[in-house]
């Protein structure tokens, strides 16, 4: 009984950490539109800084508490606001999103450069450990008490605040109608900003709260992670009430330690368990939610994207294909093989764009379904032994059919749903598969057969054959992926421009108008989801076969998140944006980071300077992501527009084409390096069109007078004068002063 | 904002000094507006008479909820002038013009389907009014509401909501009221007691300016009507002569 009651409030006390950060993520999605994955970076960096003023300098508890809770949470929530989220009215789900996640990657970018994760951090419980009270047999911690305290405060301050005060009543009013609020004389972005300080202010009142129970330890992807549990909560109260996730966050803690209570502890599932409850939660609760109402009107959003036509896609694709031959060429066998992965990348890219680009829907675990396809490929397709073992096409195949089949099954139940669930689910998804199938090293026995999903916590997949074509070799492996890649977007560019294509365009702009047409909605979105898994899981295999060893950090889910980033970035509309992001995510990142980092180990004197730089590259991926909300549709789309707008300045095309095999031949001759040229070529490639408009624009006239110089060189007129007055808002001497 | 602009307060002393009667409590010249790089408004010149009804009549895609939206600070002017009592006003903001006194319902009934009844007339106390005044006349006018007060705007019949969104000119007491297809999907009987009420309160002494596409419902009550086609007034003058013109625009233009 003892057992069962101590259980039970350690349950509550986690509950209601989960509540506090879960009404957090609750306000802000109520009252911006927004829903926040950032939220557990946030509850992150305010646990960091409450270590570094309690730890490091050694305040007093209650000081960092205020300054912490009271100062630091609602200006990091006031200033996203003001410099990001404000920006984001009128985009697609998948933008907002984006965002949010570039700021998450962002925040802990920032924190493991700030704080060392070498380092051990450790935070204590408020009034130490040992303060504790025993009732009835049970121990209960002070610090615990103040979470349940904190907690049932919390829920009766939000439901005051929410019906019993008018800018509570206000911001809940600015999701419904920020026109309209306007026109009751509020500020919107005002009620907005008040949202976003409270609900990161509850965001890093539980980061500070959860890290000592959870054991003490901090760590940034942890925390962040630990906060995302949190989601499961808020979708009980489906983003909306706050009674019921109060509810939903206590049967999350419940479970939680219930589960550690009462299930075998032998080997490593039931810890596994432990940590995937919140997101089967969350999973199981998005299957129960009723179907959304269809929306009547079209989605309105900022990006606009072109169609490619299946001949253009051909052309660029062998352009491509020759431009990647002759570029590796250039590149010494390290080199090569990193090229070779970041075109895997590339693949598992253009998962999204069909999916995300063309469909409008969201899968925020891509890699996910590569790991799944590269296990059943690891447990079907090796054949051989030692160096001589490679992958069957039979293994690969049956690897993407299971991957799609796996996609079609995550996606079903989340289906009737709006984009937002979707992204959870294969969020939840994500995490599940990262925690129970990837951990899970012991041997099990089903249906006579004994295998182990997992062995040792790696796999070693290596590369596959088809007949004649071996992929041992580095360049065949990369002109392999790059003719797939090339293969497969003229295959999408087809798949758009057809009937399947208008469909998927059609229930992207408006899922009612496509119900009425007679299509059935549920049938385009499962079969675009299974197309895409299947494509992620084709990925997959070949980026594992290109490590040549995977863990289960190779498919994580920041490793999934920056990948989605990157491509939206780029453009998510475009195959070209799947390359360049794909690209990023596979090489450029990783190629820079490694190059600094090195960098550091060689000179002494500059290692701090190119040990920042590193850190550098790494937050300004995600301040790249940021500025998403800004240019909605990638800044491949700013080039190719940029490049459609130079049709006339002809001489420069050739002049910069001209230049590039110069460049070319000298590079290959050895006369300039490998990198020189990289970097060269790709400023050309940037300034191109910067230079085209200049050149076009040359002859254009300069805008209209302003008003301070108005009458400087020109002849001062009666009409310039009314003009003056007008703009001054001085009284008309005309008809209207005459009558007075 | 406000130090510039005076608070027009005409409702009290209709028998005020002589400029207030000749100056237009809001008025449009050569307004130009668009969308992105398509203009819709082509040079608009309106005026509102302190104390007067003016019907803004024409088909559909003529302009008429973007120059309703102009008048309230929702769209900005990109050319002309937007002026209040004789001030030019262009690029203010939706909440100061709300504060100066324009109450503007916007196409589709301006309410929070999220908020109860009382809750949005809470809402509406942005302006500056009391919520206890606002219940006060609101439940007076239309009892139906007090009933429902606690109530979902949302849940409510389409008639009762724009009862509530009217609500919000009885309340607060502005010197404009801006009403753009106030019978959009309403039953007649209920537009007629909508237009009963904005009678009522044209004979308080606010200035009205009513966007409608269905003419026959506002010409009685109007003081004046103007005729918007493709983006300009082509017509203003007293309702009878604007009645005769609209058979052969509406079809013929």
């Amino acid at each position: 009984m003892t057992t069962f009651l101590t259980y039970t409030i350690l349950g509550l006390v986690l509950g209601s950490v989960y509540f506090i950060a879960a009404s957090g993520l609750v306000l802000t999605y109520n009252t911006s539109g927004i829903f926040n994955f950032a939220h557990g970076a946030q509850a992150m960096f305010g646990t960091f800084l409450y270590w570094h003023f309690t730890e490091r300098w050694g305040w007093p508890v209650w000081l960092a508490l205020l300054l912490v809770v009271g100062v630091a949470g609602p200006a990091m929530g006031a200033a996203l606001h003001t410099a990001i989220m404000r920006g984001l009215r009128g985009t697609a789900d998948v933008t907002k999103i984006i965002v949010t996640v570039a700021v998450l990657l962002g925040t802990v970018y920032l924190a493991q450069w700030v704080w060392s994760p070498d380092e051990a951090h450790t935070v204590d419980m408020f009034f130490g450990a040992g303060a504790k009270v025993t009732v009835a047999g049970v121990v209960i911690r002070y610090h615990e008490l103040v979470c349940l305290v904190a907690a049932v405060a919390i829920a009766a301050g939000l439901r005051v605040l929410f019906t019993r005060s008018r800018a509570g009543v206000v911001m809940r009013g600015s999701v419904d109608d920020p026109d309209l609020l306007r026109l009751n004389g509020h500020d919107p972005e005002r009620a907005a900003m008040l949202s976003w300080a409270l609900g990161s202010t509850l965001a890093v009142l539980a980061g500070v709260l959860i890290v000592p129970i959870s054991g003490g330890g901090l760590d940034a992807n942890m925390l962040t992670l630990l906060v995302i549990d949190a989601f499961a909560a808020a979708m009980f109260g489906r983003l909306r009430s706050i009674p019921r996730t109060l509810v939903g966050a206590m049967v999350l803690g419940l479970a939680a330690n219930y589960v550690l209570a009462y299930l075998p502890s032998a080997g490593t599932f039931t810890g596994n368990l432990r940590v995937s409850l919140p997101m089967i939660l969350l999973f199981v609760v998005l299957v129960v939610l009723p179907q959304d109402r269809l929306r009547g009107a079209a989605i309105r959003t900022r990006e606009r994207y072109r169609v490619p036509t299946v001949r253009a896609a051909a052309v660029w694709g062998a352009v491509l294909v020759a431009v990647v031959y002759l570029y590796s060429l250039l590149l010494s066998d390290g080199g090569v093989s990193t090229f070779a992965l970041g075109m895997t990348f590339a693949i598992i890219a253009l998962s999204l764009t069909v999916l995300t680009g063309y469909a409008g829907e969201l899968n925020l675990a891509p890699l996910a379904f590569g790991a799944v396809a590269t296990v059943v490929a690891f447990h079907t397709g090796v054949e051989g032994t030692g160096l001589a073992s490679y992958m069957s096409v039979r293994g690969l195949l049956l690897g993407v059919a299971v991957a799609a089949l796996v996609g079609g099954l995550v996606a079903l139940p989340a289906l009737r749903l709006r984009g937002l669930y979707l992204a959870l689910a294969t969020m939840a998804f994500g995490e599940f598969l990262s925690n129970m199938v990837l951990r899970d090293t012991t041997e099990h026995e089903l249906f006579g057969f004994t295998f182990t999903l997992f062995p040792d916590g790696s796999l070693v997949v290596p590369p596959p054959k088809a007949g004649p074509l071996d992929l041992r070799d580095g360049t065949t492996f990369l002109m392999t992926a790059t003719v797939l890649f090339a293969l497969i977007a003229v295959g999408l560019a087809a798949l758009r421009g057809g009937g399947y294509g208008r469909r998927l365009a059609a229930m992207k702009d408006s899922p009612a108008a496509t119900a009425m047409l007679g299509q059935n909605l549920v049938r385009l979105k499962l079969s675009v989801f299974m197309i895409s898994a299947a494509i992620a899981g084709l990925g997959g295999v070949l980026m594992s076969a290109a490590h040549g060893t995977v863990a289960q950090e190779s498919f994580s889910f920041v490793g999934s998140l920056s990948l989605l980033m990157l491509v939206v970035v780029a453009g998510i509309g475009y195959i070209s944006g799947a390359l360049v992001g794909g690209l990023l995510a596979g090489v450029g990142a990783s190629v820079l980071v490694a190059t600094f980092g090195d960098l550091a180990l060689e000179s002494e004197g500059m290692g701090n300077i190119y040990d920042a730089l590193g850190h550098l590259v790494l937050v300004g991926t995600a301040l790249l992501g940021m500025g998403v909300g800004r240019n909605p549709s990638g800044f491949v789309h700013d080039v190719i527009e940029g490049y459609r707008a130079m049709r006339g300045a002809r001489p420069l095309l050739y002049g910069a084409g001209a230049f590039g095999a110069g460049l070319y031949l000298l590079a290959l001759t050895g006369v300039i390096g490998t990198w020189t040229f990289a970097l060269v070529a790709l400023c050309v490639i940037m300034l191109l069109p910067v230079l085209g408009r200049m050149y076009l624009d040359e002859g254009r006239r300069d805008r209209p007078t302003p008003l301070e110089l108005a009458g400087v060189d020109e002849p001062y007129t009666e009409e310039l004068r009314a003009r003056l007055d007008r703009e001054l808002g001085l009284p008309a001497l005309g008809k209207g002063g005459a009558g007075a | 904002m406000s130090e510039l602009v005076p608070q027009p307060r005409t409702a009290d002393d209709p028998a005020g000094a002589a400029p207030a009667e000749t100056v237009p409590l809001l008025e449009l010249a050569g307004v130009r507006a668009g969308y992105g790089a398509i203009e819709v408004l082509h040079g608009v010149d309106l005026a509102l008479r302190p104390g007067s009804l003016l019907a803004l009549l024409g088909p559909n895609g003529g302009g008429k909820s973007t120059t309703m939206r102009v008048c309230a600070g929702l769209h900005p002017v990109s050319g002309g002038e937007l002026r209040f009592a004789g001030r030019k006003v262009n690029g203010i903001s939706a909440q100061d013009a709300a504060r100066l006194g324009v109450c503007s319902i916007p196409e589709g009934r301006g309410i929070f389907p999220n908020l109860t009844v009382r809750e949005n007339l809470w809402a509406a106390t942005g302006t500056g009014a009391r919520l206890e005044d606002l219940e006060e006349k609101a439940y007076a006018r239309f009892p139906v509401l007090g009933e429902r007060r606690r109530q979902l705007a949302g849940s409510l019949s389409g008639g009762e909501q724009q009862m509530l969104a009217l609500s919000r000119a009885l309340g607060t007491d502005p010197a404009v009221l801006l009403l753009d297809e106030l019978s959009m999907g309403l039953a007649p009987m209920i537009v007629t007691r909508m237009y009963e009420t904005v009678t009522e309160l044209v004979a308080g002494g606010l200035s009205v300016l009513v966007a409608e596409q269905f003419a026959r419902a506002v010409l009685p009550i109007a003081d004046t009507a103007a005729l918007m086609l493709h983006g300009r007034v082509v017509a203003a003058g007293p309702p009878g002569e604007i009645e005769d013109r609209l058979s052969s625009d509406y079809l013929g233009g």
